[in-house]
């Protein structure tokens, strides 16, 4: 699961913006939400004939990859970076 | 059974050699092919962990560069969420697909397929150049 989110965004003329996002605190923060979006998943599953094991499973595998991506987009003297670890 | 384990056994029929020499035939030949196979297993499974693309662009003047890696776990765990597509949905993209001109049957896709070609990924190199940019694709 990813622990930790970076991004940082680069402007001309601003100050670059940098941002560290724990995961699991912020998880915890927000459980109400994540519950309610994990029930709305379950009825569209259900509505759709998606089994629900099935796709709560493919779910949490593609959340559990995720560290180790990165994305690093610039352009001239604008940039942004998000990285999950 | 391979050539040589054939070979072997030929030989065995034909009397020009006796059944332990068969025996011991065979044996150096599995010593030989047991670590030729372990290399191989450890080279697509152990070492190549990421899927990179990088382009390198010049956009109005101004030089553009996009880094983009990806875990190849997550791209096996992408393949197995899609399988999830319900037919009815995939029917519609179907349809939405070839008005674009893109006439691809989705439904044909199968996860094993895709699932093997994200497996042979580690052995794939892409690298367009162009006078305005170069994009490589690689893993690593």
């Amino acid at each position: 699961m990813p622990q930790l989110v970076t991004v940082k965004v680069n402007r001309p003329d601003r100050r670059p913006v940098r941002v560290w996002v724990p995961v699991l605190p912020l998880v915890l923060v927000l459980f109400p939400v994540v519950v309610l979006v994990v029930l709305a998943a379950i009825v569209a599953c259900v509505v759709f004939r998606i089994g629900v094991v099935l796709a709560l499973g493919a779910a949490w595998r593609v959340i559990s990859a995720l560290p180790g991506a990165r994305f690093d987009i610039e352009q001239g003297r604008t940039a942004v970076l998000v990285a999950i670890r | 059974m391979t050539e040589q384990r054939k070979d072997i056994l030929d030989m065995l029929a034909a009397g020009k050699i006796t059944a332990e020499e068969a025996e011991q035939l065979i044996a150096a030949l599995e010593r030989d092919q047991a670590p030729a196979t372990a290399s191989h297993d450890a080279r697509s499974k152990g070492k190549v962990k990421y899927l990179r693309v990088v382009v390198d662009a010049t956009d109005n003047g101004e030089p553009s560069r996009v880094n983009v890696r990806v875990p190849l776990q997550l791209l096996r765990a992408g393949v197995r969420l899609a399988a999830l597509v319900p037919p009815q949905a995939l029917v519609k993209a179907n349809a939405s697909l070839s008005d674009s001109g893109v006439p691809i049957d989705l439904t044909q896709l199968k996860p094993e397929q895709l699932e093997a070609l994200v497996e042979h990924l580690d052995e794939v190199t892409v690298e367009v150049d162009s006078p305005d940019a170069t994009v490589r694709v690689f893993c690593e």
